[in-house]
Order: structure tokens, then sequence, then C-alpha cells
């Protein structure tokens, strides 16, 4: 995979236990709030400046130099703050008739790596998600990706400034995305 | 008499005029009774292979010149030109080189051995 | 034909029974083109092996060498722009033993080397050697010209847009279009760079007959105040205002859709919520004006949606353009990219990019509530009695009016299935015509 300038700061080393132990309570949190729907504790969670993105992965030769995601391309997320409100705004109309009933959601996170980054208030984490999620009797999804985070400490709490989603898939194996990963 | 001069006199082939091939290009000459020859020009130095391919029915006169690599236009097997080495999958068997003589913009090829024909299309 | 095809055609007079599933009296649907798997083998015979199909935009292979992989109904092709710049369109499976050859989506290439047995093929298609090859030279009867690639029959391109059909005798694409290509320019030639795709293919998988999602963007604005209200809301902060236009309407031709209003110009780019769209159209307002006349200049970003028969479906003013590929009676792949004009400013490039990813993406707040309606229309045909009921097309029949500037058949107002109807007849001409002399001109 070719290197690709993206939107996490470069990881700097290893972090205290205690360090590791609060940004996994952190993921989780933020896995169960999804898995909840209360989309409204977890914007409390994103920086104002985040920046939450999820490339298309494109079927590339290895030997091609262009690689198989990048900022220039279509997204599946390239979001802002306002754009994620406006996605929750959805989410949370009365007439978004395809959350109604509510989809089943799991995020299932894991093997998480905390590191330093550049500045002394800010880790970055990589993650791997799995998102199960049932909708009406028996339609199944199950989308799977890494994440690479950039968590930022304020006043006491975390937040997440960047995240980068890159999904194990091609075709996207399912109609929609309906959550965030 | 020199040596040098008695090769050129007696055992040299005339292959192409030099300005017949262009800077980092190729020209693929057919001899009678002989297989195709590439003769490519790179940085001013004349070089003179088989044209053919050591892995298949190819001609590399064909091919892609990048620097002093050719490439194979049928499974993209690489050689080193100047030395006629196998570089990469799928090509193992090197590629036969024959010293060039170039002499009032003429290019000449030293050829040690018999002229052969193989009879196949290249 | 195949065998059974033979028999259904003798039984049938000469006509498909499929055809007969579409009811132009009763503008009704049997459900049954929707799970008969013996049509859909049909479909892919009478529609996608004969039709024109969109394949790609210029755009996407500017270069001698370059390539996008896509699908001419089940068919995966390799769209390969040649030395000559010419076009050509390769059926992606070795000549040798069916392999499928190159695995890539897009890239450059000098040549096609099939994993199996090393056969090379050229940009062209021609087989140019394998491993092991004195051995074939040696066959008896083994000649290289034999074996090259099948290719599409036939490759055009329409101010950028490249289709292909797999049938020699087909008419041209000019003529395949017909007078829709007045209302391509809309969006293909409103400026003198013309127009590009931005890079990359969203791709998806919907569970339902290609069918649905196509019609439903031919003339489907019905649907857009109900099934949207929560996308709308979501960008703009308002519901779609209802009665939606008084000054719409619906056009068809050979079974191509357009239907739109011209009462809120700007309304589908104007559900991006982005000042640098409506800027830049407001801008060259006048510019587009005398390029394509006062009618046009308000189609451009119009409240309104399109589609050319049988599959691909366009959005003017969101400017998303997708194709449906079957993949069996109740599953499609789409392909998705978004369309710009070539020299429009990078930051009004990247809003489009944004929009689209915003609305029409399977993270987009108006394509997610599509979905699950094609899915559920595709699947309660499972049942024994739900596949008895015919579905209805019938809204606003009797609608069709003359109209002195917009070509072709014109309907008025857009809350209307006449696109639809058009729709459903052109899949019926297919089905039962034998050649394309039966094909009606409509």
């Amino acid at each position: 995979m070719s290197v690709v300038k993206d939107n996490a700061t470069a990881a700097c080393g290893i972090v205290p236990a205690s360090v590791q132990g609060e940004i996994e309570r952190f993921l989780y949190l933020e896995a169960r709030l999804l898995d909840e729907g209360d989309y409204d504790s977890w914007l409390v969670l994103l920086a104002p400046d985040i920046h939450y993105w999820m490339p298309i992965i494109e079927n590339r030769m290895r030997g091609d130099p262009i690689g198989t995601y990048g900022p220039d391309r279509v997204a599946y997320f390239d979001d802002t703050l306002d754009d994620i409100k406006r996605r929750v705004a959805r989410f949370q109309s009365r007439t978004a008739w395809a959350e109604d009933p509510a989809t089943r959601h799991i995020h299932v996170i894991s093997n998480i790596e905390v590191e330093a980054g550049e500045k002394p208030d800010e880790v970055v984490a990589h993650s791997i998600f799995i998102n199960y999620r049932n909708r009406g009797e028996r339609d199944e999804d199950i989308l799977y990706g890494r994440r690479r985070d950039l968590i930022r400490r304020r006043s006491g709490s975390w937040l997440l400034a960047r995240r980068r989603i890159l999904i194990a898939q091609n075709v996207l194996l399912a109609k929609n995305i309906n959550t965030f990963l | 008499m020199t040596a040098v001069t008695f090769l050129t006199e007696q055992a040299t082939t005339f292959l192409c005029d030099a300005d017949e091939v262009a800077e980092a290009g190729v020209k693929c000459v057919r001899l009678p009774n002989r297989h195709p020859i590439a003769v490519f020009r790179i940085r001013g130095q004349f070089y003179a292979t088989d044209d053919r391919c050591t892995h298949a029915a190819a001609s590399l006169s064909q091919g892609d010149i990048d620097g002093d690599v050719v490439t194979c236009p049928v499974h993209s097997g690489a050689f080193h030109i100047p030395t006629g080495k196998a570089l990469c999958f799928p090509v193992t068997e090197d590629l036969k080189t024959y010293r060039v003589v170039v002499k009032e913009g003429k290019v000449f090829a030293v050829f040690a051995d018999r002229a052969v024909s193989d009879g196949a299309n290249s | 034909m195949k065998a059974l095809e033979q028999a259904k055609h003798r039984a049938n007079g000469g006509r498909s029974q499929a055809a007969a599933l579409y009811d132009d009296k009763n503008c009704s649907v049997d459900r049954r083109m929707f799970w008969d798997e013996e049509i859909y083998q049909e479909e892919l015979d009478r529609i996608f092996h004969r039709c024109w199909l969109f394949v790609a935009h210029e755009s996407q292979i500017q270069e001698p060498g370059q390539f996008v992989s896509t699908y001419m109904g089940e068919d995966n092709v390799l769209v390969v722009r040649q030395s000559d710049r010419s076009i050509r369109v390769l059926v992606n499976s070795c000549t040798h033993r069916g392999n499928r050859i190159c695995h890539a989506e897009l890239g450059t290439a000098r040549n096609f080397v099939c994993n199996y047995h090393g056969w090379s093929f050229g940009l062209d298609g021609r087989l140019l050697g394998m491993h092991e090859s004195e051995a074939f030279e040696n066959t008896p009867n083994f000649e290289f010209k034999d074996f090259g690639l099948s290719t599409a029959a036939r490759v055009s391109t329409y101010k950028g847009l490249v289709f292909a059909t797999f049938d020699p005798s087909a008419p041209s694409l000019e003529e395949y279009l017909g007078d829709y290509t007045w209302y391509l320019d809309i969006l293909l030639d409103n400026d003198d760079g013309g127009t590009e795709f931005l890079p990359g293919t969203i791709k998806s998988v919907f569970r339902c007959n290609w069918k649905l999602p196509s019609e439903n963007s031919t003339g489907d604005a019905l649907h857009a105040g109900w099934t949207h209200d929560s996308g709308v809301r979501a960008m703009l902060g308002t519901g779609v205002a209802p009665g939606f236009g008084t000054d719409s309407y619906q056009i068809n031709i050979n079974g191509h859709g357009w239907q739109c209003n011209f009462d809120y110009p700007l309304g589908n780019a104007a559900s991006f919520g982005d000042k640098r769209i409506l800027s830049y159209l407001k801008e060259r307002r006048d510019v587009v004006r005398r390029r394509l006349g006062a009618l046009r200049v308000n189609m451009l970003a119009a409240v309104s949606s399109a589609g050319i028969f049988p599959n691909f479906s366009f959005l003017p003013g969101q400017s998303t353009f997708r194709v449906w590929h079957p993949r069996g009676v109740d599953e499609v792949e789409m392909h998705s990219w978004v369309l710009v004009n070539k020299n429009a400013p990078p930051e009004v490039k990247d809003a489009y990019r944004k929009g689209v990813m915003m609305t029409f993406s399977p993270s987009g707040v108006f394509e997610m509530d599509d979905g699950e309606n094609f899915e559920f229309s595709t699947r309660t045909v499972r049942g024994a009695e739900g596949r008895r009921r015919p579905i209805y097309y019938g809204l606003s029949r009797g609608s069709k009016i003359k109209h002195n500037e917009l070509p072709g058949n014109v309907y008025r107002g857009q809350i209307n299935d006449a696109n639809q109807r058009a729709y459903f007849r052109r899949w019926a001409d297919f089905m039962s015509a034998e050649t394309w002399s039966e094909v009606p001109d409509r």
C-alpha cells in the first residue's frame, strides 16, 4: 500500500497504560452510544474541527503507484462537524422511513493500539471495527474495517479530532451505511 | 593489421544505418539465415541482441525501453540491454547479445557463431 | 436463440411471453417480471446483449493504455484507450479457458495477461502470446488470430459518455438516443470545456430487481416528496413543498426519460445546501442561456430526474450518474459517479463531490431511504398471492400534450407515470422484437 497523506498526524511512541485504558474506554463508549442510537451524546465526543473520512477503496494492482485510496476521490464520508450534524438530523427525523423500525446495530471495536501524538495533548489510536447490523426480520449486513484516529484531550475529556476509516471492501456489500463507523 | 581491423573486415555483419535508430529507441533487423536482431540506441551507444524474448514468442523491438532496460510486450519480462541479463519474472534465461561496431554512420554486429535461422516467425 | 426461447417463440406466434407482462391498456405491470428467472435470462439476451449500454466517461481513460472495468449486463468488460486514441471494449474472459484476465478495476496497462496459462492480450484484445508458446506454435491449425478477446461490436461516444453494444446490427448511438440528445446537451454541453467524472466509482449492492430503480429515476417525481422528506429536512431544514411544481413536465423518447419542473430552476442543486454551487450556476446563467436557450438553462439543475434505457440513471442538479448492473433477478450492483464541467473551479468540483456524498451515496441522506423501497418492492413477489397482483402505473393518464419547444413525447405535470409507462413499453418492445427493425421508433 502506498503512503497516503491522511488526516491523522504521525505517531510518536508508547503511552502510559492509564492512557491506553482511557482511550479504550473512550472508544467503547463511542461504540455503545452508536449502538443505542444516542447521537446527541455521541456528537459531544467530537472535536469542533473534526475531519471524519472514509474513502472508497479501489481494486488496483499492487504495482500501481496511485494507491487504492486518496483524498481527491469520491468518498463515503469526508465530513466536517456540520456535515455530521446533517446526517444526525436525518437519523433523528420522524420521516426517515428506512430507520423506522430501528436498525439493530452492534459496533465491535478491537485491536486498540494507542500511541503518543505529535502534540502532548494528543494520541493516535488504531482500532478495528466490525459493524453488525440487523434490520426488520432477517436483513443482515456486516462491515469490517480499520480506523486511525487522532484523539485530543480538552478540559479533562477526550475528543475525536480526526478519523480515517478504511473499509475492507471494494463494492460496499450493503445498500447503505446507516450509522457511523 | 590490428586484431580489431581484422575483426571489422572479416567477421562483421551490417545491421543498419545509425540514424535509423532513434535515441532510446530500437529497430528490428531481419537478416538472411539468422534470427531477427534488435538494435538499441541508449545514450548514444548502440547494442544488439536477439529480438526474440527468451521466454516465449515475442518481439522485444515491440517492447518498452526505460533507461537501459527493455520490457517484453507479451508478459512484461525485462532484460538489461547491454548485458542481456534477465531481470524479472517470467524471464529466466539471459538474452543473447552481440558486440557492436559503428563505423562511418553504419552499425555492424560481430557474430562469433555460424549464421542460424530458426525458421519461425517472430 | 436458446432452445427454450425458441419453443416459446413458436408457441407465442413469434413474440416472447415476457412482453405481455406490461399491459399498456391498463397501465399495469405483471410482477412476474421481477421474479421469473427465465425472463431475467431473456432480458440478458434481448436487452443487455442488444441495447447501447453506458460503459465509461472519456475522462476516465484519457491516455493510451488506461482502462476501467465495468459490466454490460453480467459480462465484465474492460474499456480501454487504444494507442490511436480510439476506445475498445474487451470482454474480460480469456479465450483459452474463460478465466477472468484483469482483476483490477482501473489502471494503466500495456497488456492483459491471464493468471492461469499466461495468455497475453494486447490493449486491442489481440492474442500476443502465452506461456510455453512453442507448444502452441507447433499445434496444427492453431492460429493466434482466432483467439483474440471478444469485444463489444460497436463503441460510440456522445459528448464524453461512452456507450457500447454487443449487437452489430444495432442502429447508431445517435439513432438510439434520438432527440434525447437535446436533453443530454443540457448537462454535457453547457460549457466549452465539456465534462468529466470526478475520480472514483462508488459501488454498492441493492437486493432489488434492476428495473425498479431504473424506472424510478426515469419518471418518479411523486416519491421525492414522501420518501425523501427526511433528506430534504436534514440538508435544508425544511420539507419538500407540497404540490411540487405546477409548471412541470415528463418527456420521453424511445424509452429514455426526463422529468422536471420549471418552478424551482435550481431545486436539485439547492439540495446540497452549498452556496458555492448556487453561485457557480447563477454566474453562468447568461452564458448557458446563450448557448442552450431560455428553456434549457432552467433545466440544468431543476427538481428533476432522468434515465437512458435500460439502466443508466442520472439527476440533473445533483449531477450524480449511476448504472444499475443486473446481478440476477433480485439484485443490482450500483456503480455511481459525479459529473462536473472540466472548467469548473476546483472548489466547485469539490462542492459537487461532497454534495453528492451527502445526498446520493450509500451514506447519503436521500439515497438511504430509496434502497428499502426498491428492496421490499422486489421481495414481496415471493408470495404466491402478492405476486399475482399487478402494480399500477396509471398516474396522470391522458396528460400528453403538444409542446412547441420540448422534443419528444411531452406530458403535462411531473407527478405522472408517463415516463414509467414509456419505460415498460420499451422493455416490451425489446422483449418481443426479434430484430431491430421490429423495435418501433417512439
